[in-house]
């Protein structure tokens, strides 16, 4: 497995050498550069404009740009944010706790709640209560989740008051403190549960889809002729069968975790990598916005890897060669 | 199908945070009862304490330091912080604040400093604190946008280029008294001047490449404003307290709390109380005023827009007006009156913007009377004879008109777009005010970004466009309107133009008299208004909303009154 797992990551090399040719010549064929909006006649004139192009090497031809850039990029200079002018990798670093927390408290509630609702669905299909659980997740994946935040908002802040609406921490609070914790927690609820609603519904259905497929299978058949008891069956023999497409998921939750959520996150103002991208994107902060891009494809890759070699684990019959 | 599919599930929401209420729900309830007691108080003395939250619509980059900052979000939140040293009155012509200066010839100012202003770190502000300002800016390594504002000075470009140790133009005389030499004498000398000044000893020592990222600059900055940063959380917040030793006396707010607020979320905090006050978008003026416990104030703003015409090309160096097609000014001026700009800006700019008749806000100390100059009221049969004399004429009977040699004629008009719905519709407007007169008009919407370079670039496929600038207090409009300038986006070249703007920064002409400079900026709008390469079609009124427990908040052009006034009712 070792040996394979090596040979996975040899292969990610020319895979992430492409991708960064991609990110780049998307990157650069957005119209206007990081300059175009700082046009301002009381404080700016042309020739800063023309100067600061000079001095980033915005005039330099492309694949000298290219170059220049991935030769950087590989030494583990990522470049300066145009935007913050500080250096890129900071930037990314003082979000990636918000995203972190964000991203992992989601990921338990989808978790939590998909395994509940889908061993219960599963176990009990065509009845009252898997009907309302099904019926639950079609009407959950048929709202977007701009309405669901805003609506959110409005209820559990705005008229309850139960929640914050924005942020990831109150400034008010003294860091590493108990209430430090509690205040993170608190501000993360909201937008982690409107977050880790969105996949619940899929992760439940395709759990309750195999446990029938499988309570149907020989080898259950056999287990209840032993007269093993059902409970026994269900939790052991049923569950890890059905376990093994869930894997799949994990690979694509693992870059979930850190890319953030680009629309949650600027519906709560939570100041995480997903709303860090868009802010990229729109004002042009090159250095950020690839090195971002860049650290999705990669964490894709090695996603797909780490899914890859949890099915030999759960299932011993996929061999890993 | 792929997980990452942005959709969810309502109704657990509600099931599931019904369960976690209680262990918040208490303490808010206090927090409303006492919202209720401070708004039921009347208006009196002012009172000492309180804290008040800002709300910012977008997160500030960090750079907190004038001589560093790039985008108006960090300039809110400095000006908190920090103080200029002279400010402006609501004509924006220059008054003297922490300095006063004299003057015989506007090229050397004598500038004398207050005695006893106070930095946040204990030091007391010294004219070599302006004087490392400058230097700072001047420098070769300086990557901020100011050195603009101190090219000026004599001996500045030689630092700037490495061929001098100092700036040969500043001369520290004493703690308290600085002169300055400009290298030629101009009107606007003090206006671009950079009168913000650094702490020396917050610096003392560092680089100036690594100014812009240090922790003096992004995390703990130094000002002389009413109130000092006590801590920031990077893109999201920013907290600060009263700073007793304030120049201008001591702030009644105890405690200051700027956040990030997305501009959604801001009608909900106002209402609840947990946000006193923010700037707002225009397009929800109508929810604000709706609150009872908030004030809605609108003041005069510096922006104004207009619809301009391609009339020429930019050779890369200067202006050539070289492109036929809107040359006829009978056309030009037949398209300003065919617009209803009090009806269209009533419909989209929900009653904070007016129509403007010339190319400076009308609140600008050089901004003509309206009575001397051309109206161009709404008149569409008037237009119609300016067409007809101008020979545009229905010779096809399509119902619309052709050019004078009988050829299809098309407005190519051009609209930026963002986000903002209500675009494309008020871009629309234009084109049917148009449309009803005979002309044909054809609407494009191009994202902001590249619009703008296109404009810059002179592109052929942008003929007539929407646009607009925001000026400041500086009121010469050469850098927007003069022949060799970049951003005269319809490439205009009047040589009368250029004479009465070079005339009106000339100190032989107009010496220091700023009423004979008035004049001639009356003479040059005269001309602008009557050439009409441009059409001016409104001005926006900035907004904001004001918790009614907050007062003494006062708004003019300028800006807010100092924030070290405010008191908020207990």
């Amino acid at each position: 497995m070792l040996k394979y797992a090596f040979r996975r990551i040899l292969g990610m090399i020319p895979m992430l050498f492409l991708t960064s040719i991609v990110v780049f010549s998307l990157a650069k064929l957005m119209p206007g550069d990081s300059l175009s909006g700082e046009i301002d006649p009381r404080n700016t004139d042309p020739k800063y404009i023309a100067d600061m192009r000079e001095k980033l090497g915005y005039n330099d031809p492309l694949p000298q740009q290219y170059f220049h850039w991935i030769g950087n990029f590989v030494q583990g200079d990522f470049g300066k944010s145009t935007r913050f002018k500080i250096p890129a990798a900071e930037v990314i670093g003082e979000r990636i706790p918000n995203t972190l927390l964000l991203g992992l408290s989601s990921i338990l509630i989808t978790y939590i709640l998909a395994f509940l609702m889908g061993s219960y669905s599963g176990r009990k299909p065509y009845t009252l209560g898997d009907n309302i659980i099904g019926g639950l997740n079609y009407l959950g994946l048929s709202i977007p989740s701009f309405v669901a935040g805003v609506f959110a908002i409005f209820l559990f802040s705005f008229t309850l008051g139960w929640f914050p609406s924005n942020g990831s921490i109150d400034i008010g609070v003294t860091e590493g403190t108990l209430d430090y914790w509690l205040s993170r927690l608190h501000h993360v609820f909201l937008p982690a549960v409107v977050l880790g609603l969105l996949s619940t519904a899929s992760y439940t259905q395709f759990l309750r889809n195999d446990i029938i497929e499988n309570s149907r299978k020989d080898f259950v058949r056999t287990a209840r002729a032993k007269g093993t008891p059902e409970r026994k069956i269900y939790n052991v023999h049923i569950l890890r069968n059905s376990m093994i497409p869930l894997i799949t998921f994990l690979g694509f939750d693992l870059v979930a975790i850190i890319s953030g959520a680009i629309i949650t996150e600027t519906i709560f103002t939570y100041p995480g990598l997903g709303q860090l991208f868009l802010d990229s994107v729109g004002t042009r902060d090159y250095p950020v916005l690839m090195t971002l891009t860049m650290l999705f494809s990669f964490l894709t890759l090695i996603g797909n890897l780490v899914a890859d070699v949890f099915y030999g684990i759960v299932d011993p019959r996929i061999r890993l060669e | 199908m792929k997980i990452r599919s942005i959709f969810m599930l309502v109704a657990l929401i509600l099931v599931l945070s019904a369960f976690l209420a209680a262990c918040s729900g208490g303490e808010k309830t206090g927090s409303k009862e006492e919202n209720g007691e401070k708004s039921s108080e009347s208006a009196g003395q002012p009172q000492d304490g309180g804290t008040l939250v800002y709300a910012l619509d977008s997160a500030p980059e960090g750079k907190f330091n004038y001589s560093f900052y790039g985008n108006a979000t960090d300039a809110y939140v400095i000006n908190f912080f920090d103080e200029n040293l002279i400010d402006y009155d609501e004509n924006l012509k220059a008054k003297p604040h922490i300095a006063s200066w004299k003057t015989e010839d506007n090229k050397v100012f004598d500038f004398e400093i207050k005695q006893g202003v106070k930095w946040q770190n204990d030091d007391e502000l010294s004219v070599k604190d302006w004087e490392f300002a400058l230097m700072v800016v001047a420098d070769k390594d300086y990557e901020g946008p100011r050195f603009d504002n101190v090219r000026n000075i004599e001996g500045a470009q030689d630092y700037h280029d490495g061929k001098a140790t100092e700036i040969s133009g500043i001369k520290v005389v004493d703690d308290y008294h600085i002169q300055i030499t400009f290298d030629k004498a101009r009107v606007n000398n003090l206006e671009n001047l950079w009168t913000y000044p650094l702490n020396r000893t917050e610096f003392k020592g560092m680089a100036v490449k690594d100014m812009m990222s240090s922790k003096q600059v992004r995390t703990k900055p130094v000002g002389l404003g009413p109130f000092k940063v006590t801590k920031i959380v990077p893109g999201e917040s920013v907290e600060m307290e009263r700073f007793d030793d304030y120049f201008g006396g001591k702030p009644h707010i105890e405690k200051v709390v700027i956040k990030v607020i997305d501009p959604s979320l801001s009608v909900g905090e106002l209402k609840n109380g947990t946000l006193d006050m923010t700037s707002f978008h225009p397009s929800i003026i109508d929810q604000v005023k709706a609150l009872d416990n908030v004030n809605t104030i609108t003041y005069p703003g510096v922006s104004y827009y207009y619809v301009g015409f391609k009339l020429g090309n930019w050779d890369g160096k200067k202006n050539v007006m070289d492109e036929p097609k809107y040359q006829e000014k009978k056309l030009r001026e037949a398209m300003y009156y065919a617009i209803n700009r009090e009806e269209w800006v009533k419909a989209f700019f929900n009653g904070v913007g007016k129509p403007v008749n010339r190319p400076i806000p009308s609140n600008h100390w050089i901004a003509a009377d309206n009575k001397d100059l051309e109206q161009y009221e709404y008149d569409p049969e008037k237009a119609k004879k300016l067409l007809d004399e101008a020979g545009y004429k229905d010779v096809n009977g399509d119902g619309f008109r052709e050019d004078p040699k009988g050829k299809k004629f098309v407005i190519n008009f051009s609209h930026y777009s963002t986000s903002n719905p209500t675009f494309e519709s008020r871009a629309k407007a234009l084109t049917q005010y148009w449309e009803e007169v005979g002309l044909r008009s054809k609407l494009t919407m191009t994202d902001v970004n590249l619009y703008y370079e296109m404009l810059e670039k002179a592109d052929k496929s942008i003929e007539v466009f929407f646009a607009g600038w925001e000026t400041g207090a500086d009121p010469d409009p050469t850098p927007l309107w003069g022949s060799e300038a970049l951003w005269n986006y319809p490439r205009w070249v009047n040589a009368d133009s250029d004479k009465l703007l070079d005339e009106a920064l000339d100190i032989s002409i107009v010496g220091t008299d700023s009423e004979k400079r008035k004049d001639l900026y009356v003479k040059w709008q005269k001309l602008f208004m009557k050439e009409l390469p441009v059409l001016p079609i409104a001005e926006l009124e900035e907004t904001m909303a004001v918790s009614k427990r907050v007062h003494e908040v006062t708004f003019d052009v300028s800006g807010m009154n100092r924030p070290n006034e405010w008191w908020i009712q207990q």
